[in-house]
């Protein structure tokens, strides 16, 4: 996942209103809980780790996530 | 016929003259300073006043500020934010003074605050003016508020990789770095840093070198910050600087300064966004990310109550299936009496399939009846 903050918001608060619709597929609602939980992790993760880290910290345990000088 | 006279008698005699004319008066002069030499141990300042017509200097005269009237320079420089530098214009307070061997000069014995800070002020006026006049595309005044193209760029909605243009190992440095990295949330920053001097002659043509070697790799940068720390230095005077400030209002990324002063607002905060101390602009740019992820933390909310109420409902749904499957199956109507009847292994749901000597199986709860049929009629029973 390489998207910028504003892409993942945006992304996120579209899926969020889609899961929120009543009108929903719930064979669809799975697939799309999924995608919003990355998205959630990809915007925390990002937010605290320096962007060429953020995949190797997205698939590494909490405690490799300080980046701290 | 000119005297004879040794070298004392006659500086002896140029000492009463003017011992005559001046002793015991005071002036107030306005003119320019020149040659400003300050000796802060000694708390002395040797100085030259001039007096300009065109380029030409039509008047000059030494100047001396004793550890008397040092303290009027170092209020100056605190009030005004400048340092007390050749090129200023100032009125003060003098006594002529004479001496055998150092000469004529002027003795300052205080400063007249106001008329120097009102010039100052007047010259900072003057650049704005230029500011708007020169630029009226990109500056704008309303209401002595100042409006700037750099005020206009949308910051980013996270701020994390910053350009930060400071002096080496300066206070305004450490402040900002440390309340960067402290931040409570745990937030990472890619700080690059920028340094060089920022007070002194020249300081605001070599900040524009270092916004011009950032503007030439603007696409890794979120944002520039520009501060400086507090404390006893007193220089404010690049950050008045047109071009400097003019190189500000245009700059292609959003600027956020740390100038911090007491007593006044510098020209480059005006065209920037301003803080008034470097630790505020760090605490802002976290602040900044901090509504972001409340935004995220909303919609993860959002998610969670949603999914749940979802899944409560499916589970509501399927108990009401499962009732509905059980009342309407076979055995539960069985049960209850019902019977059903087939022929060659079909359910017979239509009468007219039945003819006399038909044979007919008969299902009920627990057995099978094996008949054949024999008579119809119609069923004229009121069930």
């Amino acid at each position: 996942m390489n998207l910028t903050y504003n892409e993942a918001y945006s992304k996120l608060s579209t899926l969020v209103d889609e899961i929120e619709d009543d009108k929903i597929q719930l064979d669809t609602l799975a697939e799309k809980i999924k995608q919003a939980k990355e998205l959630i992790d990809y915007c925390e993760t990002r937010l605290r780790v320096i962007d060429s880290d953020v995949t190797t910290a997205l698939k590494e345990p909490k405690t490799k996530k300080k980046t701290k000088e | 016929m000119a005297k004879r006279l040794r070298l004392s008698e006659l500086i002896g005699e140029i000492d009463d003259a003017i011992q005559n004319r001046f002793a015991g008066e005071t002036f107030w002069i306005t003119a320019e300073i020149t040659d400003v030499k300050k000796q802060v141990d000694k708390r002395w300042c040797f100085l030259k006043f001039i007096e300009k017509e065109g380029s030409l200097i039509k008047a000059e005269i030494k100047g001396v500020f004793w550890s008397t009237a040092f303290g009027s320079i170092e209020r100056f420089e605190k009030l005004s934010g400048q340092p007390f530098a050749s090129g200023l214009e100032i009125t003060c307070h003098v006594r002529v003074r004479f001496h055998n061997r150092f000469g004529l000069d002027l003795e300052v014995l205080d400063i007249d605050h106001s008329y120097a800070l009102g010039k100052l002020e007047q010259e900072r006026q003057q650049t704005l003016d230029r500011l708007v006049k020169e630029n009226p595309k990109q500056i704008r005044v309303v209401d002595g508020q100042y409006f700037t193209r750099n005020q206009s760029l949308e910051l980013p909605i996270v701020l994390q990789r910053i350009a930060l243009v400071t002096a080496p190992n300066s206070d305004g440095q450490r402040d900002f770095k440390q309340e960067m990295s402290n931040n409570p949330y745990g937030y990472a920053f890619s700080v690059t840093e920028f340094l060089t001097q920022i007070q002194g002659d020249n300081s605001s043509s070599l900040i524009i070198q270092k916004l011009q070697q950032i503007e030439a790799d603007k696409e890794n940068f979120d944002m520039v910050v520009i501060v400086r720390g507090g404390g006893s230095q007193t220089d404010f005077k690049p950050f008045d600087d047109y071009e400097l400030s003019k190189y500000v209002a245009v700059f292609p990324l959003p600027i956020l300064t740390g100038i911090g002063h007491d007593r006044n607002t510098s020209i480059v905060d005006l065209m920037a966004r301003q803080h008034k101390t470097p630790t505020k602009v760090a605490s802002s740019i976290v602040d900044h990310n901090f509504n972001f992820e409340s935004e995220i933390m909303d919609l993860k909310d959002r998610l969670h109550i949603t999914t749940e109420r979802k899944m409560d409902n499916a589970k509501d749904n399927l108990l009401q299936i499962k009732r509905t499957v059980k009342a309407y199956s076979p055995s539960t109507i069985l049960n209850k009496g019902y019977a059903i009847i087939t022929s060659n292994d079909q359910i017979i749901i239509d009468p007219n399939d039945i003819k006399p000597d038909t044979e007919i199986k008969t299902i009920l709860k627990n057995e099978l009846i094996h008949s054949t049929v024999t008579k119809k009629s119609k069923n004229e029973l009121d069930l």
